[in-house]
């Protein structure tokens, strides 16, 4: 599992073009709005992938 | 100052900044995308003082620098997506599990070992991106400048 997400971050960053360090805290304080949509899309689906392996299927994953 | 070295200063500062504000401990950062849990809203503001700190250097401390693409297109939002599921699924995103290595927890080798073979395997699929089509990074302005001027003297 720990594999998959590494593969998932390091596909999702170069295709992004960019991870938390990156759009979060170089984009978001330079008034980037691409960096701002990537920020939001990639807290909420991070937040949604949270919410489903620790309160719906419990257990199958951690 | 030599450049080099202000990196590699930044470069710790960096390292020691995640791993004091608990961005390298995968289970705070879980608990921060936790919402419907025990919510740990903490490390918002060490967000939120890396880019207030970043737009004040930004606004009154540095040269003004390269222009940013406005352009929001389903690669930017897709490799946002995909991104996301794997820090949600491991609480690691690229920063702190670098720095991670430095505690060689057996879990921040795996991870990072990932990391780079998607990394890999991105730059092996993709082909590389005409400079005409390169929608994300639009020329700084004294590379601007230089077109406009081999332009005017042809």
């Amino acid at each position: 599992l720990l594999a998959l997400a590494g593969l998932l971050v390091g596909y999702g960053t170069q295709l992004g073009n960019g991870c938390t360090s990156g759009h979060g805290v170089c984009g978001l304080s330079r008034l980037s709005l691409r960096s701002l949509v990537a920020v939001l899309t990639f807290m909420l689906v991070a937040a949604v992938t949270v919410f489903l392996t620790r309160h719906v299927f419990t257990g199958a994953s951690q | 100052v030599n450049a080099r070295f202000v990196a590699a200063v930044s470069g710790a500062l960096f390292a020691v900044g995640l791993a004091l504000s608990g961005m390298t401990d995968p289970g705070k950062v879980l608990g921060f995308l936790d919402v419907a849990g025990a919510w740990d809203p903490s490390l918002a503001f060490v967000m939120g003082g890396a880019v207030g700190l970043h737009f004040l250097w930004l606004r009154f401390g540095s040269q003004p620098s390269a222009t940013s693409s406005r352009n929001v297109d389903a690669r930017l939002v897709g490799g946002a997506a995909i991104f996301g599921v794997g820090w949600g699924l491991s609480g690691y995103c690229p920063g702190p599990a670098l720095t991670s290595l430095a505690f060689l927890r057996p879990e921040a080798i795996v991870f990072t070992v990932a990391m780079l073979a998607g990394i890999l395997v991105f730059r092996l699929t993709s082909r590389p991106r005409l400079a005409s089509e390169s929608s994300s990074v639009e020329p700084e302005p004294a590379q601007a400048i230089d077109i406009i001027r081999t332009a005017q003297s042809d």
